[in-house]
């Protein structure tokens, strides 16, 4: 199908040789302006294409109210819109040579308001999964496809090196496949908690927290592979298939009661997508699976911060869950808990997700700043204007991609980023002066 | 078999229809929850009526008179509780002040009504319960109807008044998918009366789709756009957030393509209708079928938009769904009609059976 722009026509053009705006010659483009194109022709092939694919159904449905654009996070930076989206198909762009087609983050917020249902979830990713077909990609993107194809993480590295932070755990972290009987809790680590050095870090404090419960609990350890939620949104859905079609073997190889992952990504791909697949669970965020538990734990210190917290699409929005993190944080000693003004329902998206986590140096070029830099600037005001504040967060994408959104605008020593677990885990550990 | 048609609910359109009846020299008994007569557009305190700007109060009067009739029998802060047996032959139990007692009827109108949606509800953020100068159309009408607009918070003429179309309408995520059909020309009718009010006040629509169908196009909508310089601007709103005293308003300008983010002082939710308690106790004691919005379903539409899913019983105005007057009006006339010649169709037939 043809991917031409509508038919416009250019009733007359004004060819300037010098433009010259208040005595200032400003020649250059402005030197040729066109005057009252008219539309001669709209071709509704693209939007009968769009809906034509499996979730690419409900984009027709938009009746131009413009809810969403106002809670689109990209709209905030940019003149991306949901509502623009409908009217640039509608009028024969079928997105696959846009860039709008990678700015969505699936944050949901926009579907939250829409009262058609007009829903990103399911068309980005059937629209984006055909420009996977055709290899029309960003480069960037590509790239991490390659690495989880090859070695099932985003990041490239060896699946064997997928459990090498339990090293420094201090503590003993069970192998599933190893200590040969049925576990209570199946721990799915996931890809950032298990390879990025920020998110070993809550990896490492979970597993003192597991401990210090008593929970009887293993992990996967080499046969753990991506549940690369991310990449089935970012459009990828033959390798996310394939994937879970690993983990899902993997998971019938050994007992469990259930699952308690640590990324909200992989806890949607195990809940909402595996049942499809062939696989069906109890699946827990880690914040789910600690909230009841937290009476439990022995603090021997305070922590003595203001904190906010940022809810993940993925765990908040998307899943409904925007209790349990709380729970846990109000339990920690001298947390004093602020919420910023985009909160629960309305929280304002990371830009990590539906593949934002790899496409920072495409997106930017779309965008006044990243949604992480927005992000923090709302932290900031709401916990460190006076000193120093935490930005708690429930998601391994979160600690690297915030920290640099610190440094960026400029609120180094200002803002300190902490998953949930790792603040749980000081206030375990006794008071260090 | 009796030739008494009972008539529940004493809003416009039970008024119209138990004066029809009794205009057609049969006798009517009406039944109203409340103490008072008038319906919703006596409990809202409804000013002017759409479009013509007559005064409701004395719409009410005249319908009230009407049924001031040797034969209608009103029992006020009466509820219908049970109904059994079938056309020309109801045994209905009613509930009030002088007790329980049981009727027999031939046939029955139903007009409970609708009520206003509840801002509570709203997809969005727009504080209704939050901010004081969030306020609703049937708010709007009360303070109208004392012939006053002020911001609720400070007693103040306002500056910038917003009405925001839909809300609780044409909305998947809400269950409300219908267009609630008087929205669009009470928000208007509203501005003018604002206007007329405040002629220093500005005025803003904003909006999906204006649907002023009929003559609300040029008895309100050009009117409001022409004389009374009310602005309509295509988009809805998405949030509001209390700033500097007053309340900024996020949206999209959708013909601009832009993002809007103005201050105004007074924000009125143009909200839609639900069926009202009323309309949904009553269509579970009398059987009727209900739409799947709760609204008495009338299968025979569009040729027959009074009779519901039991024969002898029918229903009249927004107890059927969203109605202006002028519908509710008609449909009183036609459910009269019908339940009368229900009743009378069924005593021939029943003459026929025993000759």
């Amino acid at each position: 199908m043809g991917r031409e722009l509508p038919m416009m026509k250019v009733d007359r053009v004004i060819e300037l040789e010098h433009a010259v705006v208040d005595g200032v010659d400003i020649s250059g483009h402005w030197n040729r302006m066109f005057t009252d194109r008219s539309i001669e022709e709209y071709p509704t092939e693209a939007m009968d294409w769009v809906t034509g694919l499996a979730g690419g159904e409900s984009l027709r449905s938009c009746y131009q109210c413009g809810k969403c654009v106002p809670v689109c996070p990209v709209n905030h930076v940019g003149s991306y819109g949901p509502r623009k989206l409908h009217v640039k198909v509608l009028r024969g762009n079928n997105l696959l040579d846009d860039p709008d087609l990678w700015l969505c983050t699936t944050c949901g917020n926009c579907l939250r308001v829409c009262p058609k249902e007009v829903n990103p979830l399911e068309f980005m990713p059937a629209i984006r999964e055909q420009a996977v077909l055709e290899g029309n990609v960003p480069a960037e993107l590509a790239k991490v496809f390659e690495n989880l194809q090859r070695q099932g993480n985003p990041h490239g590295h060896s699946p064997r090196k997928r459990a090498d932070w339990v090293a420094d755990a201090g503590v003993p972290v069970p192998l599933i496949a190893e200590i040969g009987r049925p576990v209570d809790v199946l721990w799915y680590v996931s890809d950032y908690t298990s390879y990025h050095p920020r998110g070993q870090d809550a990896a490492r404090a979970m597993a003192r927290i597991l401990t210090a419960l008593g929970i009887d609990f293993a992990i996967l350890g080499n046969e753990e592979r991506s549940d690369a939620d991310s990449a089935r949104l970012a459009g990828e859905t033959g390798l996310f298939e394939m994937l879970a079609e690993q983990n899902i073997k993997t998971f019938r190889k050994y007992e469990f009661e259930r699952l308690v992952v640590m990324d909200p990504h992989a806890f949607n791909a195990f809940k909402n997508v595996y049942p499809r697949h062939g696989w069906e669970g109890e699946v827990l965020h880690y914040t789910q699976f600690l909230a009841p538990l937290i009476d439990r734990i022995e603090f021997k210190s305070s922590v003595d911060v203001d904190v906010t917290y940022h809810d993940p699409c993925y765990l908040g929005r998307n899943n409904g869950e925007f209790d349990a993190p709380r729970r846990l944080l109000e339990a920690i000693p001298g947390v004093r808990l602020a919420e910023m003004p985009h909160n629960k329902k309305n929280g304002y998206c990371c830009g990590g997700g539906g593949g934002g986590m790899w496409l920072d140096g495409f997106v930017a070029d779309h965008v006044s700043e990243r949604l992480s830099e927005r992000r923090v600037r709302e932290a900031v005001e709401t916990v460190a204007m006076d000193g120093t504040g935490v930005l708690s967060v429930a998601c391994p994408y979160e600690p690297s991609r915030f920290e640099d959104a610190v440094k960026s605008t400029g609120n180094d020593g200002r803002l300190i980023v902490r998953d949930i677990v790792e603040l749980i885990d000081q206030a375990m550990q006794p008071a260090t002066s | 078999m009796s030739d008494t048609v009972l008539v529940v609910g004493g809003g416009p359109a039970g008024l119209e229809a138990a004066h029809a009846i009794a205009d057609m020299s049969a006798r009517a008994i009406l039944v109203e929850r409340r103490a008072v007569l008038g319906g919703t557009p006596d409990e809202s305190s409804y000013a002017a009526l759409t479009p013509r700007m007559g005064s409701a109060q004395e719409a009410l009067d005249l319908l009230r008179a009407g049924v001031q009739d040797p034969n209608v029998e009103i029992h006020l802060e009466t509820q219908l509780t049970a109904c059994s047996g079938s056309v020309g032959n109801f045994s209905v139990t009613l509930e009030g002040p002088a007790g329980v007692t049981t009727e027999t009827v031939g046939s029955i109108v139903v007009a409970t009504g609708f009520q206003h949606f509840d801002p509570g509800r709203e997809t969005q953020m727009y504080g209704y319960y939050e901010y004081p100068d969030v306020i609703t159309l049937p708010d709007a009408e009360k303070m109208l109807s004392e012939h006053r607009f002020v911001r609720p918070s400070n007693g103040e003429p306002p500056r910038n008044v917003a009405f925001i179309q839909c809300v609780g309408s044409r909305d998947r995520r809400l269950g409300n998918e219908y267009c609630s059909k008087v929205c669009c020309g009470v928000a208007s009718k509203e501005a003018i009366e604002i206007r007329r009010l405040l002629p220093d006040a500005k005025v803003y629509i904003f909006y999906i789709d204006m649907r002023m169908y009929g003559y609300w196009e040029n008895e309100i909508y050009w009117p409001a756009q022409e004389q009374y310089n009310v602005n309509y601007i295509r988009g809805i709103v998405t949030e509001i957030v209390a700033r500097d005293g007053r309340l900024l308003m996020k949206g999209e300008d959708t013909t601009m393509g832009r993002p809007l983010e103005v201050l105004m002082d007074v924000i009125v939710l143009s909200v839609g209708m639900e069926p009202s308690r009323g309309t949904r106790d009553v269509a579970g004691i009398l059987g009727v079928d209900q739409n799947k919005y709760g609204f008495i379903a009338t299968p025979g539409d569009p040729m027959d938009p009074v009779g519901t899913s039991v024969p002898g019983i029918f229903v009249a105005g927004a107890a059927a769904g969203p109605k202006d007057l002028e519908d509710t009006m008609s449909m009183a006339g036609a459910a009269a009609m019908r339940a009368l010649r229900a009743i009378r169709g069924q005593a021939r037939a029943e003459v026929g059976a025993t000759r």
